[in-house]
């Protein structure tokens, strides 16, 4: 494997707003290893939601460098997978075939994938929910089973969008350490965008954190293992200042 | 008027300041698929004429473009096709503006009191499921042939829908808004009037609109029962002659005044919609 | 639960007997000179009669073959078209103006052409009623098939669903509720073309048969119960539609 799942160079994207080019993201440069966690958090508008979009491949046209495992990334694949701040489950699905949807690709039986999907599903915690329909299902739990979705088919990079950012505190808590275990254990590389600073600190192996008007990179923290991301510990009040004075700055 | 519209499909370079305003042409990029609408249209306009043309069909089966443009113009010189359209209009703005009227305080009933709506329902589910025109033969041998005949169909027409709308638009109301009535002290009329319905307003308004369509299309239906004025009577009386070209020009005459109608509901809906 | 039904039986039932109770009352006081205007029991007696002789059964089941025959026919037609004009940019570009014209026919207007052009049978009459459904349906399909919310067509996009598994697994469900409402609509619709034809359009066993013949007998009674009946059928089929398509879509 390469030391380098993710390569990002000099990243600038723009949109068009009114006939003016607007920048949204501006010089971005980060790499991201193989099994690495990392948090971004930043300025709600300052283009952090863009930046996934664009790793992931639903927004193709940038500047800059953009590979992962070394090739260049030119729309959706099978290795990077995303899940958005609301669940976006097909609502006339029910669960398991929403997770088996994210095999639409792949090659197996019907049985099999009907396996894999059950599989996932007690990954997180829903092997007593593969029939229920979206609509039946909370939202914590309409999460988990995006979760679910995102990581059948396998992929290498995960690729979170403010996932809980809906859910109640003691749910949010829950799952954070859920997907800690799941991308630990699979041995994925990850990234989140949040705005729960404590979130970041608790999840990333590297906090970026970024500023707007275009967004770019501000700081990059690079966290110590262990109890030092736990929230409350002296190491993570300071950790969260610092990231929230860096924040305050524009 | 100012267009709302530049800003958002094709806005100016900053540096440029007053472009002439919107001459006779859409700007190209907006031209094209108006003409992509038009070329079946005019596929089919095309196939018309020459169908007649080559005399592929009689003429008391298909006539002509051209002859439908000369009913036209000859109509429209003797001022019968105006006169035709006068009475149809006429006819619609009653039988709607009486059973719209009478579906607005049904509504309101059925909307307000949950005891008015229970008793008012089955009858109404029913009698709204009772197509327009069966009430013809029942009303004929009740009021004649005459205009009531019309108007009374018409005005079921339009009542339904009326009706449908309001009181849901009415129930939809939230409750809040009627608790602030109270705690002013408003009189029940001036709680329904001057709060409930007002917010109610976009969903009465499309009841409006579907009751004025429904109007429309009915009339047609009932003047071809029996009149002698009228746009259906203009069809029926070309049919009778076999003189096709008066019925296809009343069917672009209909079409026509529904699209106006629709047209400008829409625009009024829009704006009363806005405040959602 | 118990206490609460009988005034709610009696509410329900209050106005169908309170119109019962005038309709009886004036027929018999002899107030108005609505000399031939039947008593109810008149009413229901000729209904009985109607239905026990096999006349009634008959021209509500010759109405109803009519109606669901044209119903299908403008669903085949209204489906495929309404769901092509929204899925193909293309094609609702080139197709969509020329069919938001035609639907602004009033579709009454139809009669004198369709009679001349399908002659004078039943062919005539289902075209007719089928145009009457068709218009809602397509209206509807092409509205549905605009559904699928942009964030849902980024999920198949990331899912990697191929077009054909976009097309069966996304953008067809997502177009179903709005199919089921434009179905309902056209069954509603496709009733009253129903009447129509059969009144306007050439004789023929029916409904609207049943209303002529009254009319020119001046047998009120017996328009009564054509009127009656008809209503009750449109209640049914109403009913019916609406229960099945909340099977169709229990998803939401
Ligand atoms: N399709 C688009 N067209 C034009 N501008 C866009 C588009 N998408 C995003 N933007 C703009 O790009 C900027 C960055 O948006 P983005 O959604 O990436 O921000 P974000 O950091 O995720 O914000 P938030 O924390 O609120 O989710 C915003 O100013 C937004 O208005
Ligand atoms: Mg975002």
């Amino acid at each position: 494997m390469a030391a380098t799942a993710l390569e990002i160079r000099d990243l600038s994207k723009s949109y068009v707003v009114n006939g003016a080019p607007l920048p949204v993201l501006a010089g971005i440069s980060l790499d991201v290893a193989p099994g690495e966690f990392v948090s971004v958090v930043g300025a709600s508008g300052c283009g952090k939601s863009t930046l996934l979009r664009l790793i992931v491949g639903l927004e193709q046209e940038h500047d800059g460098r953009l590979a992962y495992d070394g090739r260049p990334i030119d729309g959706p694949g099978r290795e990077r997978a995303i899940v958005f701040q609301e669940h976006r489950l097909f609502p006339w699905l029910t669960a398991v075939q929403n997770v088996e949807a994210g095999l639409a690709r792949s090659d197996l039986g019907k049985s099999e994938r009907r396996r894999i999907a059950l599989e996932h599903l007690a990954l997180v915690g829903l092997s007593n929910f593969a029939e229920a329909l979206p609509k039946q299902l909370s939202g914590g739990m309409a999460q988990r089973v995006a979760i679910a979705r995102a990581l059948v088919s396998r992929p290498g990079l995960l690729l979170l969008d403010e996932p809980f950012g809906a859910l109640d505190a003691l749910t949010r808590s829950h799952l954070q350490r859920e997907v800690l275990r799941i991308v630990r254990q699979e041995g994925l590389s990850a990234i989140i965008v949040t705005h729960d600073v404590d979130e970041a600190i608790l999840l990333g192996d590297r906090v970026v954190v970024m500023q707007p008007h275009p967004g770019r990179i501000a700081e990059v923290i690079v966290e110590e293992e262990g109890p030092a991301r736990e929230p409350g510990t002296p190491e993570a009040v300071a950790l969260r200042r610092r990231i929230l004075h860096r924040l305050g700055e524009d | 008027m100012t267009s709302t519209t530049s800003a958002v499909d094709l806005p100016l370079p900053s540096g440029a300041v007053a472009r002439p305003r919107r001459l006779f042409l859409p700007h190209p990029r907006r031209l094209l698929p108006v003409l992509e609408g038009l070329v079946l249209p005019a596929v089919l306009l095309g196939a018309w004429a020459l169908t007649s043309h080559q005399g592929w069909l009689p003429a008391q089966i298909l006539p002509g473009p051209g002859s439908v443009l000369d009913a036209f113009r000859e109509l429209l010189a003797s001022g019968e096709l105006g006169d035709h359209i006068r009475a149809s209009l006429s006819r619609v703005i009653l039988g709607f503006a009486l059973g719209g009227g009478l579906g607005l305080l049904l509504g309101v009933a059925m909307g307000v009191s949950r005891a008015a709506s229970e008793i008012i329902e089955p009858v109404f589910v029913w009698f709204a499921q009772v197509p327009p025109i069966a009430l013809a033969p029942l009303l004929i041998l009740l009021v004649g042939i005459d205009e009531a005949l019309k108007v009374l169909i018409v005005a079921k027409a339009a009542m339904i829908p009326l009706a449908v709308n309001t009181a849901e638009g009415v129930r939809n109301v939230p409750r809040q808004w009627r608790e602030v009535g109270r705690v002013f002290g408003f009189s029940p009329a001036r709680t329904v009037f001057g709060l409930v319905l007002p917010a109610a307003l976009p969903t009465v308004f499309s009841g409006v609109r579907t009751g004025l369509t429904h109007a429309w299309l009915t009339l047609v239906a009932v003047e071809l029962i029996a009149s002698t004025e009228g746009l259906g009577y203009l069809m029926v009386w070309g049919r009778q002659l076999f003189q096709l070209e008066f019925v296809l020009l009343s069917v672009v005459v209909i079409a026509l005044i529904g699209f106006a109608l629709d047209r400008g509901l829409n625009r009024i809906e829009a704006r009363i919609g806005a405040w959602r | 639960m118990t206490a609460g039904l009988a005034p709610r039986v009696l509410r329900f039932s209050l106005l169908p007997l309170a119109l019962l109770a005038l309709w009886q009352g004036v027929t018999a006081a002899g107030w108005t000179d609505l000399r031939e205007f039947p008593a109810p029991a008149t009413v229901f007696a000729r209904a009985l009669g109607e239905w026990q002789s096999g006349v009634l059964p008959e021209a509500l089941l010759a109405s109803l073959a009519r109606d669901l025959a044209g119903f299908a026919l403008g669903a085949a037609a209204g489906i495929p078209l309404g769901l092509t004009l929204g899925l193909s940019p293309w094609f609702g570009r080139l197709v969509g103006p020329t069919f938001d014209s035609f639907k602004q026919i009033a579709i009454f207007a139809w009669i004198p052409l369709f009679g001349l052009w399908f002659g004078m049978g039943e062919s005539a009459k289902v075209v007719f009623i089928a145009t009457a459904a068709f218009v809602p349906i397509t209206v509807n399909a092409w509205a549905g098939a605009r559904a699928l919310p942009q964030t849902l067509e980024e999920a198949t996009a990331v899912l990697r669903f191929s077009p054909w598994q976009r097309l069966i697994w996304a953008r067809l469900p997502a177009a179903l509720p709005d199919i089921v409402a434009g179905l309902r609509v056209g069954l509603i619709n496709a009733w009253l073309a129903t009447v129509g034809a059969e009144y306007f359009m050439s004789v023929a066993p029916g409904l609207g048969s049943v209303l002529i013949s009254g009319r020119d007998l001046y047998a009120m009674d017996l328009v009564l119960v054509g009127v009656l009946v008809l209503g009750l059928t449109g209640v049914a089929l109403d009913t019916v539609a609406s229960r099945l398509g909340a099977i169709l879509i229990r998803w939401q």
